[in-house]
């Protein structure tokens, strides 16, 4: 449509266009771009969020030796090992519902639950399940592990366990009804033939339906780390304060911590844009994973 | 482009019949376990909520008895939390923000996909690519410039950020949706006298009601749920939301639990309800960026 020649007609139209998309480039512009420039830029000063001195790139040498930040990524690191669980228990859970258990409308709608839940309530809750006087132990007890009565917020370790444990949980539901969806659009007949092939379940899953699913698989399994590095905010908020120590601290809370506990904005800037860097390889590698599917 | 997605629905019949083959007692077994085992799942899942009734409803005494029976904490919860006004200021700001991300996404999807014009491909590109910009990274500087528009203690300075954050995907999914619309319809509207405006605002707008109820849902849940932005942006207690009330409360540590799981339950309410009404929405905005 774009290239015919300049009519009044078009040119019209061309107005109608610019006018009707500048809103959203304005705001998008104004709210995040500037911001983000300005980040990049705030980064390499030592600011306070009222006057800034000029440091330049050595900020960030500055941080990338400092062990406290590794501590920090480490965190993010061993979150990330949960996203595999956060994959497969969904993908056994769809490949269930799909079969058409009985009432598995019911079953779906209490498994996709989580989601509509904040973060905050989730948060709220899992604090009492791994508290000392809480369900977990309860539950350890009734199994004969009783003599465990773990207090896991209040580990180091354990801590981040438990908010690893609560993010599996809460992405059970949307990784389901990714998986499910993607069960929907698959076809039938290859699974027909197979069956009649005398193919069994776990051969017709294993080589049939999974391939077949490799696309949601793949959105899933992005959608999962993107939470991952950015969606934990609140949860770890609520549940442990990025503590004990800097046990369950992640980049995206320590971003928030060193602005706006510490009054450090250079160094939380700082911070912010190296999350945006991970964040930007990781939709690049997803728009490639993408590219090459067609 | 479009965002087409299957449901079960029409697959249900399909996949019935071809279970028949194997012997009768076998699958009848592997059923009735599979049937358990969702129930176990389901119960894990629906945990969080049981737990958050049945605390509710006891004293913080009888919540570490096990047992009892109580409205007190009930009671209690309005002193504790201003909940009729938190959950009103959540649903101006939910409403603030979703308005200006359906007024803005749906004439910028409308001017990508049927206006184009010198460039608009790149424009189009730099607000997807925006989609990419995790808001942790923009709030320091973000924090700055609203303080300094001295909006940090109305609600514009969080409807702002919520706006932009939400726009870039919104766009995405308007264009796509635009782009399946046939140019004749608007050929035609246009030869019989109807400008872009009107067009957009009597054709397409109409028609996109779909696509614009999924964008207005993923943003409510997403908006409500917020703690991150509302803590910095709405530093007046008397505009908080009812998210950020009770995210300030737990960081407290000194609030009994039963009325904390009180006001945990009515943050809930309004998404789950939301939720239970536009499960089918949701889950297109869920998966809406799976198909091209």
């Amino acid at each position: 449509m774009a290239s015919r020649a300049q009519s009044p007609l078009v040119r019209s139209r061309n107005r109608a266009g610019v006018l009707m998309s500048l809103p959203a480039f304005l705001l998008v512009a104004f709210a995040l771009g500037i911001p983000i420039i300005q980040a990049a830029y705030y980064s390499m000063t030592n600011w306070n969020g009222i006057t800034a001195t000029w440091i330049g790139p050595s900020a960030y040498w500055k941080e990338l030796t400092n062990p406290t930040f590794w501590r920090v990524i480490e965190n993010n690191a061993l979150l990330l090992l949960s996203v595999p669980v956060a994959i497969i228990v969904p993908l056994g859970i769809a490949a269930i519902l799909n079969e058409r258990v009985y009432g598995w409308r019911f079953f779906r709608t209490v498994y996709f639950l989580p989601t509509a839940v904040s973060w905050v309530v989730i948060g709220m809750v899992a604090s009492r399940f791994f508290a000392k006087a809480g369900m977990l132990n309860e539950l350890m007890a009734y199994v004969g592990l009783g003599w465990i009565k773990t207090d896991m917020l209040s580990n180091e370790r354990l801590a981040l366990l438990a908010i690893g444990i609560t993010f599996v949980w809460s992405m059970i539901g949307t990784n389901t009804i990714i998986f499910l969806t993607g069960m929907a659009t698959l076809d039938e007949s290859t699974h027909e033939a197979a069956r009649v092939d005398g193919a069994g379940y776990v051969r017709i899953f294993w080589h049939i339906t999974l391939p077949q699913l490799k696309r949601f698989i793949q959105f899933a399994f992005v959608m999962t780390v993107i939470s991952a590095f950015t969606a934990l905010f609140s949860l770890i908020f609520v549940m442990t304060g990025g503590g004990p120590g800097y046990g369950t601290t992640t980049l995206e809370f320590f971003v928030y911590q060193t602005a706006f506990a510490k009054g450090a904005f250079g160094t939380g800037a700082l911070l912010g844009i190296i999350l945006f860097f991970i964040m930007a390889m990781i939709g690049l590698a997803q728009l490639k994973l993408l590219r090459t599917d067609d | 482009m479009t965002a087409t997605v299957t449901t079960h629905e029409d697959y249900e019949h399909a996949s019935v019949t071809g279970l028949s083959i194997r012997p009768r007692r076998q699958l009848r077994i592997g059923r009735i376990l599979m049937f358990l085992l969702m129930i176990v799942i389901a119960i894990v899942m629906f945990y969080p909520f049981w737990f958050m009734i049945s605390a509710s409803f006891k004293t913080q005494a009888q919540y570490i008895a096990g047992s009892g029976f109580s409205l007190d904490s009930w009671k209690k919860l309005a002193e504790t939390l201003p909940v009729g006004q938190q959950t009103m200021n959540s649903i101006i700001v939910c409403a603030m923000s979703i308005a200006i991300i359906i007024l803005v996404s749906t004439m910028a999807g409308f001017a990508f996909a049927k206006l184009r014009y010198r460039r608009s491909t790149l424009v189009f590109l730099m607000i997807i690519a925006a989609m990419l910009i995790p808001m942790q990274s923009i709030i320091i500087p973000a924090y700055v410039n609203i303080s300094k528009l001295n909006l940090l203690t109305t609600y514009f300075g969080a409807v702002i950020i919520y706006a932009a954050l939400g726009v870039p995907f919104a766009t995405f999914l308007m264009t796509a949706y635009y782009r399946s619309l046939p140019d004749e319809l608007l050929e035609a509207a246009l030869m019989d006298g109807l400008g872009y405006g009107g067009i957009f605002l009597r054709i397409a707008l109409p028609l996109s009601i779909p696509a614009i109820v999924t964008i207005g849902v993923l943003q409510f849940i997403q908006i409500w749920g917020d703690l991150l932005i509302g803590l910095l942006f709405l530093q007046n207690p008397a505009e908080r939301t009812i998210t950020v009330g009770l995210g300030a409360l737990s960081a407290g540590r000194v609030t009994e639990i039963p009325v904390l799981m009180a006001g945990s339950l009515v943050s809930a309410i309004p998404a789950v309800i939301v939720y239970l009404i536009f499960q089918r929405q949701l889950v297109k905005g869920l998966v809406a960026g799976i198909s091209k």
